[in-house]
């Protein structure tokens, strides 16, 4: 049987729901409540895994139909092609920051997030480029750190290596 | 009433909460016109700026941003035949050929005037049709709420644009998350699997701001580029020379228009989930229908405009109402509003007006005044806005994701829910590329544990499952939480007997 995205989101889905199953099965019923904590997980289960199912055998129909492509296709109608990779390096940056705010502190991660950030999606040029690039990454960092900490008394994440 | 909605105002009025009205209005007015930055991304980050306020103070915030929001999408609707925000795509049918038509300050003002009255109409079935829809949610009991989630749940993925099965695929995943953690009743820890991390379940704020605002910038990155180059073209537009009195006057000589706009928003506001982007094509599409004139729509046609405009901001007020008087939000924006009222301890639903008279008050007087302030800001900074619709992504991506990360941050001053935001931003980005809307997923993570416990008081009550379906209102609503399915699927049916290919959804 042939499956495309569809039909794979669906197993993906179906088989989260007959893994998680029998932990909701098997959760311990209560003496006060006539349904125990595991029957409403096992309704969101099912539901899960019946729906999925029928996305499975709705992609599994859909294959057979030459005429109905199941797949999006990878640039838009009239638009550009997607940069995919350029997301990937996106989310790792983010992932670098959020590993970073408890060891560096909330200021520093966040101008090295910032400037990084920006590099990523546009790389400077010139030397007035470099110098917004800069001034936005310490500005944010500034900024936002005096509106949160001092203004709204919101506590930021202090660095365990700089302290800050 | 009156004198409570006067005293709501004066409240308001105070610079404790007119300035972040203001502000939050001309985020929202900025937010909104940003071409895929939408209003949920802007209330989201304002969110972490209202931990430290005042709860009405920060409720002041969010609304200016809703009402400044479903403004703003009009100006590049207009300028560049791109909505701002999903609810301004029935103004960009008429309001950017009469742009192109050399009136682009005729097609903007029209819409803002008309967004104004629209707006205001809708502030009046607010203030005095909130009450009475919370006296009949009083009637409620837990088989009629445990319905009317069914319902709207039904709703929201029947009108998933991908397909039905993908919309109630992601309520069911919307509805697991909320399963994590420990039981309602009992406290049993589920799904934990002996992870401390997860032992306490997903906060429902980080998993949203999450999905919806890593899916959101992602996939701006993702067009990087093609954004830059069609918002050039908005810093070089030039306002004709045009009347404000005419264009009123061009509003109020078909007060029809206007009123039926406005109640086909109000409407779509009220029922929960469904959206701006949905009453504003509903009223467009009616406002065609009785027009004598249906065939200039879509070269410029000014009806076009103001049924758009009209019905997108009284689709606001709507969304309000549903959240005042039933705890369920009308959308993704009245959901980041749920979760920030939970924040400062406010319990929305059919008592919060009764229990929390000067907080609703305040809500409608905040809502009224973002208006004039809308106004204000756009008569004010129209040249600013039009410049500030060219910053670059590169410049306006990582700010918004500092702001992301302070806001789930500052929940609770723990990595926890950073870490959790990163996780659910995958799981979100990876969902819309694999054509699952987001609305459904997010309406089933604010109702899940609402649906349980009432399930359970239900049970508890009466063991008896048919009452589900023999109590009049509940039945009423499953039978059309039934319908709406059914409904669904013969729309589905006869689109994919009409197209071929499949889209991407809308978020």
């Amino acid at each position: 049987m042939k499956l495309g995205r569809d039909g794979i989101a669906g197993l993906f889905g179906l088989a989260v729901s007959l893994l998680l199953l029998p932990h909701a099965l098997g959760l311990p019923r209560l003496p006060i409540v006539p349904i125990g904590p595991g029957f409403y997980p096992t309704l969101v289960l099912a539901f899960l895994g019946v729906t999925c199912a029928l996305l499975v055998l709705q992609d599994a129909f859909a294959q057979r139909r030459p005429a109905m492509p199941a797949t999006a296709p990878e640039t838009t109608p009239d638009g550009p092609p997607r940069a995919y990779g350029l997301v990937a390096v996106a989310f790792v940056t983010v992932a670098a920051y959020v590993a970073l705010l408890p060891l560096l502190g909330f200021r520093i991660a966040t101008t090295l997030f910032v400037a990084a950030f920006q590099l990523v999606l546009e790389r400077p040029s010139t030397l007035r480029q470099w110098v917004a690039l800069v001034a936005i990454a310490v500005g944010t960092s500034v900024v936002t750190y005096l509106v949160f900490e001092r203004y709204l008394t919101v506590l930021l994440p202090r660095g365990s290596l700089t302290g800050w | 009433m009156l004198e409570l909605l006067g005293q709501g105002i004066v409240t308001v009025l105070q610079w404790k909460y007119m300035l972040p009205l203001l502000l939050g209005t001309f985020a929202g007015v900025i937010g909104g016109s940003l071409p895929g930055f939408t209003i949920t991304l802007t209330v989201i980050v304002i969110l972490p700026f209202t931990y430290g306020l005042d709860p009405l103070a920060g409720l002041a915030a969010m609304t200016g941003v809703y009402v400044g929001g479903s403004t703003g999408g009009l100006i590049t609707a207009c300028l560049l035949g791109i909505p701002g925000t999903p609810s301004a795509i029935a103004t960009t049918f008429d309001g950017f050929p009469m742009a192109r038509n050399g009136e682009p300050g005729r097609a903007i003002w029209l819409g803002v005037w008309a967004s104004v009255w629209g707006g205001l109409l809708g502030a009046l079935c607010l203030v005095f049709v909130t009450g009475p829809l919370a006296a009949l949610a009083l009637q409620f009991g837990p088989w009629e709420y445990f319905s009317l989630f069914v319902l709207a749940m039904a709703m929201v993925a029947g009108l998933a644009e991908s397909s039905l099965l993908k919309g109630l695929v992601s309520t069911a995943l919307g509805l697991l998350i909320t399963v994590v953690g420990t039981d309602p009743i009992g406290s049993v820890p589920r799904f934990a699997f002996g992870s401390e991390f997860i032992g306490g379940g997903f906060q429902f704020l980080p998993v949203l701001i999450g999905i919806f605002a890593f899916a959101q910038i992602m996939t701006d990155i993702e067009k990087q580029g093609d954004r830059r180059t069609k918002t050039a073209s908005a810093v070089r537009a030039t306002f004709e020379r045009f009347s404000h009195l005419k264009l009123n006057w061009e509003i109020f000589r078909q007060p029809f228009l206007l009123l039926w706009a406005t109640v086909v928003g109000l409407i779509i506001g009220i029922l929960p989930a469904i959206g701006g982007s949905a009453s504003s094509v509903m009223a467009y599409d009616q406002a065609k229908k009785f027009s004598r004139t249906p065939e200039r729509f879509g070269k410029g046609h000014p009806e076009g405009i103001i049924a758009s405009e009209a019905s997108n901001n009284a689709n606001v007020s709507g969304s309000l109402m549903t959240i005042m008087a039933f705890g369920i939000p009308g959308d993704a924006v009245t959901a980041v509003m749920l979760g920030a009222m939970t924040i400062h301890g406010i319990q929305s639903g059919p008592l919060f007006v009764s229990q929390n008279p000067g907080l609703a008050y305040g809500i409608y007087g905040a809502y009224i005044l973002a208006h004039p302030l809308m106004l204000l800001i756009c008569f004010a900074c129209m040249p600013l806005m039009l410049r500030l619709t060219a910053v670059r992504l590169a410049v306006l991506a990582p700010v918004v994701m500092v702001l992301c990360v302070i806001g789930a941050y500052a929940l609770n001053n723990t990595m926890s829910s950073v870490y959790v935001l990163l996780i659910f931003g995958v799981v979100g980005y990876v969902l819309v590329k694999m054509g699952f809307p987001l609305a459904p997923l997010i309406l089933g993570l604010i109702l899940g544990d609402q649906i349980e416990i009432n399930l359970i008081r239900a049970i508890m009550t009466d063991d008896n499952l048919w009452l589900f379906l023999t109590r009049p209102i509940s039945g009423g609503l499953l039978a059309a939480a039934a319908l709406s399915v059914a409904l669904a699927i013969w729309q589905h049916m006869r689109h994919q007997k009409r197209t071929t290919g499949d889209e991407e959804p809308d978020m």
